[in-house]
This record gives C-alpha cells, sequence and structure tokens, in this order.
C-alpha cells in the first residue's frame, strides 16, 4: 500500500518542523520535550517504513530508538532534579 | 476494498493528532504547556497509526509482525507517561517557573524550593 | 515464601513478553528465553513487586482491569486528547494554566501510581508529585484549563470516573 510511504513522509515532516523548537526553545527543557517528541515521531516513521517494505529489521531498530529516547529523557529530568 | 479504507481512516486519525501536538508544541506560550501538547503526539498520534499497522499485518497473516508493532506502540505510550511525569518535576525543582499560572499551589506548601 | 511468588510473577511476565517478541516456537528459542527471564528475575523482583504478586489474575479483578485497559480509559484518553488539539489549533489559544492539590482516597501503592500515570497520560493535565499528609494522599497536577480551585471539584473533574475504576482493581 503506497500509503504508508505517504504517513512516513508527513511524520518525517513533522519531525523537521520540531527542529525549529530544539534550535529556539529559551530553556533545556523545551529542547528535551522536543527531542524525546522527534524520538517518537521517528519510530513511528520506522514502524509504517517497515510495514511498506516487509522487513522487520527496521522493527527491532524502532524498539531499539525507542528505548533510548526515554532512557535519555529520564536522564535529563533526573539531573535538572538534581539528583543525579 | 472496505479494509482499505478503515486502515487510511486511522493513518489520517493519526496524523492528524500528530500534527495537532506538533503544532501546539510549536506555538504554547510557556514550557509546561508545550509539555502537555507533547502528550497528544505520545498518545493518539502514536495509537492510531499504530493501530492501522496493525491491522494491515493481521490481514495480510503477518502475526508476528503485528502483535511486535502494538507491543512497540503500548511501550511508547507507557514510557511517554513516565517520562513526562519525571520531565516536569526536573523543570520545576531547576526553577522554571511561567509567569502565566493562574494558581501555584505547589510553592504554596513548599515555599522555599 | 513470598519471595519465590514475586520471583515467579516476574519470571511469568519476562517470559511472556520475549515469547511475544520473537513468536518462533522452537525448543533453542524458548530455552534461551527460560534462562534469560530467570535471571532477570532472580535480579529485579525486589524493584518490581512490593506487594501481593498474583493479585491482578483474581477473576473479577482481571475483568475490571481489561474493562479499565481497552473501554474506559480509552474514551478518556479521546475526549481529552480532541480537547487539546482544539485549544492547540484555535487561533487565539484559549489556555489557563495552574497547578492545583487534589486529594485521592486510594492506599495501594500500584493503585497511586496506575491512577497518577492515567493522569499524566490524558493530555490536559501532567502529574507532578505525590504527597502523603496524615494518611491521606495528595497529587499535585499542572492543568492546562484550571476550571475550579476547590480541592474537591477539581479532583472530580480531572479524575472522578478513573478513580472509581482503579478502586475496584486495587484496595
Amino acid at each position: 500500500m503506497i500509503e504508508f510511504v505517504y504517513v512516513g513522509i508527513f511524520y518525517a515532516l513533522l519531525a523537521l518542523m520540531l527542529l525549529y523548537r530544539v534550535l529556539k526553545g529559551p530553556s533545556v527543557v523545551d529542547r528535551a520535550v522536543a527531542a524525546d517528541s522527534i524520538d517518537i515521531l521517528t519510530v513511528v516513521a520506522l514502524i509504517v517504513f517497515s510495514i511498506f517494505s516487509n522487513r522487520s529489521i527496521y522493527l527491532d531498530i524502532a524498539l531499539v530508538l525507542a528505548i533510548l529516547g526515554f532512557l535519555g529523557t529520564v536522564l535529563i529530568a533526573r539531573y535538572l532534579e538534581g539528583r543525579l | 476494498m472496505i479494509a482499505r479504507i478503515i486502515i487510511d481512516l486511522f493513518l489520517l486519525l493519526g496524523c492528524f493528532f500528530a500534527f495537532a501536538g506538533v503544532v501546539g508544541l510549536i506555538r504554547m506560550p510557556d514550557s509546561f504547556t508545550r509539555m502537555q501538547s507533547s502528550t497528544n503526539i505520545a498518545t493518539l498520534g502514536v495509537l492510531w497509526t499504530v493501530l492501522g499497522v496493525a491491522i494491515y499485518a493481521f490481514m495480510n497473516n503477518n502475526i508476528a509482525f503485528g502483535i511486535k508493532v502494538i507491543l512497540i506502540g503500548v511501550f511508547v505510550v507507557i514510557t511517554s507517561a513516565i517520562s513526562g511525569h519525571a520531565i516536569l518535576r526536573g523543570a520545576y525543582k531547576h526553577g522554571i517557573r511561567p509567569d502565566n499560572l493562574v494558581v501555584d499551589e505547589y510553592r504554596r506548601d513548599n515555599p522555599d524550593e | 515464601m513470598k519471595k519465590t511468588s514475586s520471583i515467579i510473577a516476574t519470571f511469568i511476565l519476562c517470559y511472556l513478553f520475549w515469547i511475544l517478541f520473537t513468536l518462533t516456537f522452537t525448543a533453542q528459542e524458548l530455552i534461551a528465553g527460560a534462562i534469560v527471564s530467570l535471571l532477570v528475575a532472580l535480579f529485579a523482583e525486589k524493584y518490581l513487586i512490593h506487594e501481593d504478586a498474583f493479585h491482578l489474575l483474581k477473576p473479577n479483578v482481571l475483568l475490571n482491569f481489561i474493562t479499565y485497559v481497552l473501554f474506559v480509559f480509552p474514551v478518556e484518553l479521546w475526549k481529552a486528547n480532541v480537547d487539546v488539539a482544539k485549544r492547540a489549533l484555535s487561533p487565539n489559544l484559549p489556555i489557563n494554566p495552574g497547578i492545583v492539590k487534589v486529594p485521592v482516597d486510594l492506599q495501594s501503592e500500584y493503585g497511586l501510581a496506575m491512577l497518577a500515570n492515567s493522569i499524566t497520560l490524558t493530555p490536559g493535565t501532567i502529574t507532578m508529585e505525590i504527597v502523603e499528609e496524615d494518611g491521606q494522599h495528595f497529587y499535585y497536577i499542572h492543568w492546562i484549563d484550571v476550571a475550579s480551585k476547590d480541592p474537591k471539584e477539581a479532583g472530580n473533574i480531572i479524575k472522578g470516573k478513573l478513580e472509581n475504576w482503579i478502586r475496584r482493581i486495587w484496595k
């Protein structure tokens, strides 16, 4: 189904739009939240691309990316809180 | 044919909520409300698209693929709740105070933090 | 005895996820998964299980849990998502944020965590902190549209239905 490619491209464009917030964001929290959202959008784009190309290796990459994004965000939060 | 329309509808809903979340993340005036908008991306923006993909996979007898996709979606949703909780508290304790709060009872109860 | 049952519960959880992720039923895979899950269960049970390990497997609790996850929570999630999406897309940005403190009538650690995560997952409200003041638990919640400053009424608007369902699952 060709729609999956369009959806993947749309999610990638949304991630590009979020780069504005990463570059401009007044504080470090805005950058962290925007980077986390970029990570989630990339995971969804990878899932959609993997079903289009019918290769499940991309799913493993998506899973690893989701775990790493979560760990990074929690690490930044702990650092800001002053408990690291 | 019917199934294809349903899948398209799911994908469209996912795209809409992700778009709304991104627009909110760019337009909102302070850090805390930006976090609220980012929850929008991480819940329904992920879940609708993942459901659409999973239905397509189940229809093509690709059971392993569908279950894995649903598990990744659930994982992303649950971890986004935890990370949102953690980063809001981190931001508050770091000293970020938006000036448009109507009421701030945390500061009333802990004035020295 | 308590430790053994919590190790068994963690092992079952890990093994279930291993099987769902691989979904190949050859002997090698199953044995490798069992060994890895057992190691993880031995080291991680004290972080995962704090109360009765098999509480969730009682039939009426399990039924309530499935109803909550599949039907009650998604409806609330949909409503809150549409609300926040409308706020983000409308031209004049109608927001009214604030941090409110609401009382919670739950005792179990799991129930408190589950309600806090459910509130965080619905867009528009994020739980900030859980405090305990002489036996009564309180949440500090960041709310995008403060409709009421009274603790009871704010609590009803934010978590009324969710809390009633969670009280049926965890005490």
